[in-house]
């Protein structure tokens, strides 16, 4: 089933949480809304669910306009942040339930429980009460109790938050297999970067209830639209160079920054005369001396470093004032270095990405 | 539809507007008004209060409220703040007997305390007799003496729960980081639990001053020539009964006035003053040596006793030979529990009646409220939630006559009927109903009902699946304290109730009034008994303490 918002806007008395926001996920697809606490991505969620009416915008599965369906009505199967098990039921009961609610015949209702508690490795457990249960098993008769009715949509609110880290990526990991296996569209909010890319078809990032960028996980991180997308998806050094000139034939952009020359591969000559450029900490490599590679080479001095067995993470001092963090897999004997040493560093020229964003300068 | 289910909740909130507005509001206006209307008249005037300020007779009611609810608050704490700290710190043997026996006194009626003290202290009391054969004469039972005696012993419960539940909330680390910090265990106590606990404290004593204050039975039985201004008020009501209420509206807007001032406090000063404390360790229970713990042993059994003796004796007195007020114990006889079951039960069965029904419709009401207040914040249901606790702060006999003053004429006249003792019942007590309730629906979070809409079941349909059965223990427990209150409801009753609708409290009142005690214990008995039985349910089969409910 494929889900459309167009135009949709919330507020919440003065504080405008979702800003014009127009999505189209495909059906099938696994799509994320990834963002700081606070950005609109749950409210948008409830505005799928019904639970939150929009002031503005509409909103379709398929070519239906659900704008005036009620909640109830909308059979879209929500995992909530905090499960929303019922208490009072046993675990058979709270799967069961939505197709209570449809009048679904009694051999069907137990087979269809059973299947999706087969599915998601409960069978054992059928009769026992939510309480009873590990965060873990409660988790997953949330989801098992939003898929058994056949939503026309999954929405999962924050699944994982309130789990262990080791068990969120094995949940992460069942609950892709699961979706893919259905081929059930989905949409999952989350503010955990590592888990939205791990588990997404596309990813759209959301701040102060606008979306910055809609994409695949590795043209989000390869290719952030503006500061805040690539702050958002990892670790960022970000610099901001002046424009000294063009080179077309080997497409390179003579930079400076900070009295530091710098040539960078742009297939086009840049219309500003500033850039902002982002170097992900493992683009950055760690030269021998100064000998090594003239281009793009620079020193600084180690303000910390982090060993935690197949990488090591420098907080190092560059051009001057400039803070820089560095990432080296699978470190050498000659990239081992402790606070207070200097280093040489290198990047190639098509490494740094120009973020093309004008507003971000 | 989502229009629709707004409009069912926008309905009753609409309703329990109007219902509220109906029962408390129109009626103490109308009150307020007559209390500046001259008996003679008609017209505008402030000469009842006049009266009020400056005749001694009124004056002295006023003083003797004050005199006597100030007196049983300090006794109150004087009892309840050790016993309280007792029994939340110190092992003794029997402990969860004695704290379950010392918060019986809350529920028990209040005048069947006094009518028992009379039976052992009163002119042809039992200890009095025993002791003038020997020749000793105590110092009388009537008027303040008896009346601090009775409301002391009743309401010392409250600041002993109080004083726990805040003992028990204190983290353990707090007082150990005073000992780390170099304070002795004294200094610990005075300069950090006391301080913690001072809310707890003040709000227990706020709760006995009220309570003393709008009590009608105690003084009434046991006061005789000592007035205050919860029976000053009634008798001017039964003087005037017909004419405007105005003397009587204006002693009980003095009343009101001295109810709204405690309540007041309470949400000012108190609410400010409660430091919110997520206790992870409570502090250690110390078990002392065998002498000091006799000792707590001694003073926590005493008051249980002294508090709880005098519902036995009235037990014992129901199935005592009696001949008008004198009492031969020790000859057993069925004679007056026989009577009361025989030939007069109708104040047993209307006494049930009442109660069932005002509970009932209180169980609703209170259902629909507490989930507006819970779910729905606005700026309306603000109001309501303000406005609910309005029958808290109004004494039963105020609020009697301003019922029965404002509907025996008019377009809605109840005056005269049963409908009218339901409704002050049922608004007097539902606030215990939306306690309990409203407590456990803020425990439910907004999701599981959500998580039911979203597989499919309306609204309204998945309120009453889902929530409300995980409500039911709440709401049993908010029902069983409505009803238990409400069969021992006399203040708001005796203004109220007309010739066969007499309730069981009534009855006591009466015959204790006209001097037969015999009679008057039967029904004081069935009255015990019959508070006790659910309240027992309440505990063994829900789990869940009378305090719960408070």
């Amino acid at each position: 089933m494929e889900v459309r918002l167009q135009g949709i806007t919330k507020r919440f008395g003065s504080l405008v949480a979702i800003d014009k926001t127009s999505l189209s996920i495909e059906g099938g697809e696994f799509f994320t809304l990834l963002g700081p606490s606070g950005c609109g991505k749950t409210t948008l969620l409830r505005v799928v669910a019904g639970f939150t009416r929009p002031d503005f915008g509409k909103i379709f599965f398929g070519n239906e306009n659900i704008n005036r369906l009620p909640p109830h009505k909308r059979e879209t199967g929500m995992v909530f942040q905090n499960y929303a098990l019922f208490p009072q039921m046993d675990v058979f009961d709270n799967v069961a339930y939505g197709l209570r609610a449809r009048r679904v015949p009694h051999e069907e209702l137990q087979s269809r429980v059973n299947e999706i508690l087969d599915k998601v490795q409960l069978k054992e457990l059928a009769h026992r009460f939510p309480s009873q249960l590990s965060g873990g098993q409660q988790q997953r008769v949330a989801l098992a109790r939003a898929l058994v009715i056949c939503p026309r949509v999954l929405l999962m609110d924050e699944p994982l938050s309130n789990l262990d880290a080791k068990l969120r990526i094995s949940m992460r990991q069942e609950i892709r297999k699961i979706q893919k296996e259905l081929g059930i569209t989905t949409l999952y909010v989350t503010h955990d970067q590592e888990e939205a890319m791990s588990i997404s078809d596309r990813i759209a990032i959301l701040n102060l209830g606008k979306v910055q960028q809609v994409g695949t996980p590795s043209e989000i991180y390869f290719h952030p639209k503006n500061r805040f997308v690539a702050e958002f998806t990892g670790t960022s050094n970000l610099l901001e160079v002046a424009v000294l000139g063009y080179d077309p034939d080997q497409q390179l952009v003579h930079t400076d920054f900070k009295g530091n020359s710098m040539l960078i591969r742009y297939p086009q000559r840049p219309l500003q005369n500033h850039l902002l450029l982002l170097l992900r900490p493992e683009w950055i490599k760690i030269a021998r001396d100064r000998q090594d590679n003239p281009v793009n080479l620079f020193s600084g001095i180690v303000l910390s470093s982090t060993f935690v067995g197949s990488m090591v993470k420098y907080q190092i001092k560059a051009f001057g004032d400039q803070l820089l963090i560095l990432e080296v897999q699978d470190p050498q004997d000659y990239e081992m270095k402790r606070e207070g040493e200097s280093l040489f560093f290198r990047f190639d020229a098509d490494r740094p990405v120009v973020i093309a964003s004008r507003e971000d300068l | 539809m989502i229009r629709r289910f707004l409009g069912i909740w926008n309905l009753i909130l609409l309703a329990a507007l109007i219902i509220l507005f109906l029962s408390v509001i129109y009626p103490m206006a109308s009150i307020f008004l007559a209390s500046f209307t001259s008996p003679e008249t008609n017209q505008f005037s402030l000469e009842n209060y006049q009266k009020i300020f400056h005749l001694p007779f009124y004056l002295r009611c006023l003083r003797n409220s004050l005199w006597v609810s100030t007196l049983a608050m300090i006794l109150s704490l004087i009892i309840g703040i050790p016993f309280g700290f007792f029994v939340s710190r110190f092992h003794f043997p029997g402990k969860s007997v004695i704290k379950t026996l010392g918060t019986l006194p809350l529920i028990l009626p209040t005048f069947i305390g006094a009518e028992a003290w009379i039976l052992l202290l009163g002119r042809n009391g039992w200890f009095t007799q025993l002791l003038n054969a020997v020749g000793v004469r105590l110092p009388s039972i009537y008027g303040w003496k008896g009346i601090v005696l009775v409301f002391t012993l009743q309401f010392f419960p409250y600041v002993f729960l109080m004083v726990s539940a805040a003992m028990t909330t204190i983290d353990k680390s707090l007082e150990e980081s005073a000992r780390n910090l170099g304070a002795n265990p004294f200094r610990v106590f005075r300069t950090v639990t006391l301080p913690v606990m001072m809310p707890a404290i003040v709000a227990g004593a706020l709760i006995v001053f009220y309570l003393s204050i709008e009590n009608f039975g105690v003084p009434v039985l046991i006061g005789e020539g000592f007035k205050v201004l919860a029976v000053q008020a009634y008798n001017e009501f039964i003087s005037e009964l017909g004419g405007n209420p105005s003397m009587a509206g204006a002693l009980s807007m003095v009343l009101v006035m001295i109810t709204l001032l405690v309540a007041l406090t309470q949400k000012y000063w108190v609410e400010r003053k409660s430091y919110a404390m997520s206790s992870l360790r409570p502090p250690d229970i110390i078990r002392l040596k065998p002498f000091p713990t006799f000792c707590i042993w001694l003073f926590c059994v005493s008051v249980v006793f002294l508090s709880l003796f005098p519902f036995f004796v009235v037990i014992v007195s129901s199935v005592t030979k009696s001949r008008g007020p004198v009492m031969y114990f020790g000859q057993f006889s069925l004679k007056n529990l026989a009577s009361a079951f025989q030939i007069a039960p109708r104040p047993i069965l209307n006494s049930f009646f009442l109660a069932t029904t005002a509970t009932l419709i209180g169980v609703v009401f209170g259902l629909g409220v507490s989930y507006l207040v819970v779910r729905r914040k606005g700026p309306v249901t603000y109001l309501l939630d303000m406005l609910i606790i309005l029958p808290l702060i109004i004494a039963g006999t105020v609020l009697g006559i301003a019922l029965a003053a404002t509907y025996n004429k008019g377009m809605i006249v109840l005056t005269g009927t049963w409908m009218i003792l339901v409704l002050a019942y049922f608004i007097r007590k539902v606030p215990y109903s939306i306690k309990t309730t409203s407590s456990v629906l803020q425990q439910i979070d907004v999701s599981v009902e959500e998580a039911s809409i979203n597989l499919g079941v309306p609204p309204v349909r998945s309120f009453l699946k889902v929530i409300v059965p995980v409500m039911l223990p709440g709401i049993a427990a908010g029902a069983i304290m409505m009803w238990v209150t409400t069969l021992a409801e006399l203040s708001s009753t005796i203004v109220l109730y007309y010739g066969p609708w007499s309730t069981m409290t009534v009855q006591i009142f009466q015959y204790v009034g006209s001097g037969d005690f015999g009679l008057a214990s039967a029904y004081g008995t069935i009255l015990i008994v019959s508070v006790l039985i659910p309240l027992f349910f309440l505990q063994r089969f829900l789990g869940k303490e009378l305090t719960s409910a408070l």
